[in-house]
């Protein structure tokens, strides 16, 4: 793979990699569409922004006494706003006042019991139960009722910011209008009272409400039905303190059981009309015209829009749910199962002689390079300091920058150069394999630098004849910067705890093409390397485990190999992994259905790197998405600290995967910063590779093996 | 997934390749085997990648004689960020930006730089420099204050207001000034408007007394430099955190402790820059440590007790303060680039922030009294009818105040300014304003 199919790869889409922004748009789109969701959903629960604190009473100092002392509706608005009045419901009138409703189970009795009377009566609704029960607005406002604002979301407003306050007030009239097309502008504030109990903390927020045009309506009574004192106590609590008094009566229809409440109804209706009282509603109990306005064009049509989407939310959550649920179980599964086989292997991997006799037969090297200037002297030198006989091919893959003269002017005894003009990493692969001299063949890249002992510990099982292949240890050797020890980390967990786990399941997806050994007999077999796919490192290991070769992972055979070090090329580098490992198992697909071992390997193998190599990291995204919306929107505490123990479990799982490897464990301390930077990259290259390949994939595909036909012959210098 | 090999297309970006530990031995034979012409060309062919030229600073700086533009343009947006701060009161401006940290940082990295020389000079040399443009402000705010009201007996204390004037000559503690009782100037200011004026006085107090343990600081850092780094965090936290009733300790005493422990420890972070300790750590370390602490900072500034109605400002918390500026310093000291140039983008700024640093300490005293100024100038168009009329959302807009406030605090500069000249012993310039060079349409020196 790499250098060949990247420049081929930019040759065929200049636009994408010369914007790369665009990249970002659709997956970040897709993921500001679902957060959306879950906030409208949330604001319909009432879960979002949700606050519970209650302001305690404070000094009076700023309140006017005629208003403390006046009657519970208060009237800030226009000219009123400098010197708000009150107002009191006349004699002998009676206003009953429902506050935060409505609920499925308790409006409906309480409408019924209401309109069994003939009686009109207020609602102050909060907009997330309207949000929630379209159909009860609708109702109330067709059984002739008046409806009040009680806040969107419910909260102390005396703890809000006039922003909010605005926003909690446009927000339930922007629900009002989309469930019953209408506004209303009698508004009374969460956790209120009478006119009295008004402070130096509330009173602003009810002149900041006039201001913007709405009526207060405080209470006369308070039945305090919530707290469910019995049901004579209620009434009991509703009846005027003088004979006569006109009284704006608080009930409950939501927020608990209200059984009392409907019971309590009954007997004040019957008991107050029975006192001559009259009941109406506020507006017309004071003799101005209805609250409620109905509203037209784009209001109307934002409203509904707004219902709409919010339906869609709650509809849309479970599913949302359920498929986090399923990453949590994949990934909860993943570290279960490195937790229970890796410890398998490590103890396995100690064992002498495991594999059968020594190896000790002369083995050849590939060594494919291409523009590899920098690297080759270093990765030569590595490998004459082995300690193990090798014989090394270096094919020159039509380099640019002078490679080969490198390798010629060093003049090492061991070292065979070809030179062949540029075919791409596979063809140099099977130009190397058709030169070499000895039927094991390794292979590394032209960066890679091997330590003494690598090809000896690389080649040992295959003492066993049943092994056709052996999968190295590529290890990160510039850890030091940032990115670098990100790299670092993954390799170490990601994919050298990964492949204990599968070599001990015995389906080693990917051998590195940085360190790794073949048979000739097992390469040939297969027909060789193929440029079918973008990862053709994982598509030859598959295919060596579909001929029935058991492959393993050789934990001592170290390659330090060189991480990419800016982003973009991280990206890059990304990209062609996940598009040409799904190409790979695109490829392998038939493995599933098939008999013997390939069916082993592709009802065993295949699934478990779908879906802890595809479904799990595609999903990923799910769980940055619920921890910004816990933490925005909802309960932070709650959220982060779940998110935290993610974290510390993972970070235990890290740091014994370093103790495996025999890695100083510091870099770790890069981990929180991973998770939140890193992660969040590698699957948005996923999420962009998965886009790719369901929607141009396979014309690219066509393009890239016509590309690959060009190969010319290999001429050996 | 696939294979973990470094998969690069080229090699433009290229970082040397690290060999393991106990591989090294074999890295004389590996020099040996190289050809010399390819060693050669190795070396005088650097790929002109990014990563070189980073490689490139984190290579031990030499001395150069030109200066940092990066720590210039960190210098101005912490001037700029006070006076927004001190006009606003946005609370949420310190976290974005905390000016002070950073200040106290760049001023550490440059007294360590001077302080290859020997101690006594730096420390007179800085004092030299720091202590004219305050007394020239402290002359005047007194002169102002005695005309107003606050004269020595005005707290009936006479000698004690005589003796304490010795702390505008050598502000160990904060000088002395009339909290309240003033007439307003007939400006009709606030009877403590010298409260305000002496604001900005405290950092010059804590910049003095880090000056003069400076020498001892450096030598400190050098022996034992992680618990010389994190001392000045403990004491801040052991102070606010566990002594929150400090009555048995002299007011005077507390408070110069704790301003000095709060960004003792920035101060300290800048030397260990200078030193080139902190690019001896591994390049990983500092960016994965720095925002944990930046987190720790926010967290501990979250879970104090909130008055309701105002969101927390970390101004009013001391450990928040010092912890959160702390891992923010960290942070922009490690990407530190070392312009020596302006990036073109930036160039355009050049004038502004050449500005900015040759009267920083001009600027950093009057901007409050400009801001303080502004009030009653603006008061005074209540009574034009026009402004009344049609404009009262200007009158009361803080943005307007900063507006009137920003020419008044140039015409101050222009005032005052150039005793800052006369202490670096430099001749003195009304604006130093870089000027263009002939045939250039823009400096960048």
């Amino acid at each position: 793979m790499s250098r060949h199919q990247r420049r081929r790869q930019s040759l065929l889409r200049p636009r994408r990699l010369a914007a790369p922004p665009l990249r970002f748009f659709m997956p970040l789109s897709l993921l500001a569409c679902l957060l959306a969701l879950l906030v409208l959903r949330g604001l319909a629960t009432n879960e979002v922004f949700h606050d519970t604190r209650i302001a305690q009473s404070v000094d009076k100092t700023t309140v006017p006494e005629s208003l403390l002392k006046g009657g519970p509706v208060i009237d800030a608005r226009g000219d009123k706003k400098a010197n708000p009045v009150s107002y009191r419901i006349p004699d002998k009138t009676v206003v009953l006042s429902f506050d935060d409703g409505p609920s499925p189970e308790w409006t409906p009795k309480v409408l019924k019991v209401l309109a069994a009377h003939g009686i009109r009566a207020d609602f102050f609704v909060t907009g997330s139960m309207t949000t929630r029960n379209p159909e009860l607005i609708r109702q109330i406002v067709a059984g002739g009722h008046e409806i009040g604002l009680h806040t969107f979301t419910h909260p102390d407003l005396v703890y809000q910011s006039h922003t909010r306050i605005s926003w909690e007030l446009a927000q339930t009239q922007l629900a009002l209008a989309g469930v019953a097309g209408v506004h209303s502008s009698l508004f009374r504030p969460p956790y209120s009272s009478d006119a009295s109990a008004m402070d130096d903390w509330n009173y602003p927020v009810i002149k900041y409400v006039g201001a913007h045009g709405y009526l207060t309506a405080f209470i006369d009574r308070d039945t305090d039905d919530w707290k469910r004192p019995g049901v004579a106590e209620i009434v009991k609590a509703a009846m005027p303190t003088t004979p006569g008094a006109g009284e704006l009566i608080l009930l409950h229809d939501a927020g608990g059981d209200r059984s009392e409440t409907v019971e309590a109804l009954e007997q004040i209706i019957v008991k107050l009309q029975g006192e001559g009282y009259r009941f109406t509603t506020i507006s017309d109990a004071l003799g101005a015209s209805s609250a409620m306005v109905p509203v037209h064009g784009f209001q109307l049509w934002a409203g509904k829009g707004f219902i709409w989407a919010t339906h869609v939310s709650v509809v849309t959550l479970p599913l949302l749910v359920g498929l986090l649920a399923l990453v949590g179980f994949l990934n909860f599964g993943r570290f279960a199962l490195m937790i229970v086989l890796a410890p398998v292997h490590a103890r396995r991997s100690k064992r002498q002689g495991a594999w059968g006799p020594p190896v000790t037969e002369p083995v050849t090297v590939l060594v494919p390079a291409y523009n590899e200037r920098e690297c080759i002297a270093n990765t030569l030198n590595s490998l004459a300091a082995s300690d193990y006989p090798i014989e090394v091919i270096v094919i020159d893959d039509g380099s640019t920058d002078g490679t080969a003269d490198i390798v010629e002017e060093m003049d090492l005894p061991f070292v065979r150069l070809i030179r062949k003009v540029n075919g791409g990493k596979p063809s140099a692969l099977n130009a190397g394999v058709a030169a070499a001299s000895y039927d094991i063949v390794v292979m590394m890249d032209g960066d890679t630098v091997f330590e003494p002992s690598t090809v000896r510990e690389l080649v040992q099982p295959f003492g066993d004849p049943g092994i056709g292949a052996v999968a190295g240890n590529a290890k990160v050797g510039n850890r030091d910067s940032l990115i670098g020890a990100w790299q670092h980390i993954e390799y170490v967990l990601g994919h050298n705890l990964d492949r204990r786990m599968y070599d001990v399941l015995n389906v080693i997806p990917t051998i590195p093409g940085a360190v790794g050994a073949f048979r000739r007999e097992a390469l040939q077999a297969v027909g060789g390397m193929s440029d079918d796919t973008l990862a053709e490192d994982t598509d030859i290991t598959m295919a060596v485990l579909c001929e029935g070769w058991r492959i393993v992972y050789a934990e001592r055979a170290r390659a330090w190999t060189e991480a990419p070090a800016s982003l973009q090329q991280l990206w890059s580098q990304r990209y062609r992994w996940s598009y040409g490992s799904m190409q790979a198992m695109w490829k392998h697909r038939r493995a599933v259905v098939s008999r013997g071992p390939a069916g082993r390997f592709g009802r065993i193998g295949l699934p478990l790197v779908v879906l802890f190599g595809v479904v799990a990291p595609l999903l990923a995204p799910l769980v940055d998405l619920f921890l910004l919306y816990g933490v925005l929107f909802a309960d932070t505490p709650i959220t982060l600290a779940s998110w935290g123990g993610f974290i510390l479990l993972q970070s235990v799982l890290s740091w014994y995967a370093f103790r495996l490897d025999r890695e100083k464990p510091w870099h770790l301390i890069s981990l929180p910063l991973q998770q939140v930077v890193y992660r969040q990259l590698m699957y948005i290259v996923l999420l962009q590779s998965t886009i790719t390949a369901f929607t141009g994939g396979r014309l690219r595909w066509q393009k890239l093996r016509r590309t690959g036909e060009v190969s010319a012959a290999p001429v050996e210098v | 997934m696939t294979s973990p090999t470094g998969q690069r297309g080229r090699h433009e970006e290229t970082v040397p390749l690290r060999v393991p530990e106990n591989f090294a031995r074999h890295e004389d034979t590996m020099a040996l085997r190289i050809p010399a012409q390819w060693r050669r060309d190795h070396d005088t062919d650097p790929a002109p990648g990014p990563e070189t030229q980073q490689e490139e600073q984190r290579a031990p700086a030499p001395p150069r004689g030109g200066r940092d533009r990066y720590l210039d343009l960190l210098r101005a947006l912490a001037l700029v960020r006070v006076v927004l701060y001190h006009n606003f009161g946005w609370f949420w401006l310190p976290l974005l930006f905390p000016s002070m940290g950073v200040m106290f940082a760049l001023a550490g990295s440059l007294m360590a730089r001077s302080l290859s020389r020997p101690a006594l000079g730096v420390v007179r040399g800085r004092m030299r420099r720091l202590l004219p443009p305050m007394w020239l402000f402290g002359g005047i705010v007194i002169t102002l204050q005695v005309l107003d009201g606050g004269g020595p007996d005005a707290d009936g204390h006479p000698t004690w207001w005589w003796a304490k004037l010795a702390f505008w000559l050598l502000p160990l503690s904060t000088p002395p000034y009339a909290e309240d009782g003033l007439h307003g100037l007939h400006l009709h200011l606030e009877s403590g408007w010298a409260t305000q004026l002496v604001v900005p006085l405290w950092y010059l107090r804590a910049y003095l007394w880090y000056v003069l343990l400076s020498p001892l600081m450096l030598r400190a850092l050098r022996r034992f430099p992680v618990v010389t780094l994190l001392a000045p965090l403990a004491l801040v936290i052991a102070m606010n955190g566990f002594f929150v009733e400090h009555d048995f300790v002299y007011q005077r005493v507390w408070e110069t402790v704790n301003d000095f422990a709060t960004f003792g420890s920035c101060w300290i972070l800048g030397m260990a820059h200078q030193e080139g300790m902190l690019r001896r750590l591994p390049q990983y370390v500092l960016p994965s440590l720095a925002p944990l602490v930046m987190v720790a900072g926010f967290w501990y500034l979250q879970s104090r007790p909130v008055d309701p109605t105002q969101p927390t400002d970390i101004e009013a918390w001391p450990i928040a303060q010092a912890v959160w500026s702390f891992g923010f310093v960290a942070l922009l000291l490690h990407l530190s680039p070392s312009w020596e140039r302006w990036p073109a983008p930036l160039e355009r700024w050049n004038g502004l922030v050449s500005l900015l640093n040759s009267r920083a300490v001009s600027v950093y005293l009057w901007h409050v009294t400009a801001l303080v100024a502004a009030v009653p100038l603006i008061d005074h168009l209540w009574d034009v009818d026009f402004f009344y009329e049609h404009l009262k959302w200007l009158l009361t807009s803080q943005w307007f105040t900063l507006v009137v406030g920003v020419p008044l605090l140039a015409l101050l500069v222009l005032a005052f300014g150039w005793v800052e000249d006369v202490a670096a012993k430099r001749s003195p310039r009304l604006f130093p304003y870089p000027r263009r060079k002939r045939g250039k349409r823009r400096v960048a020196v």
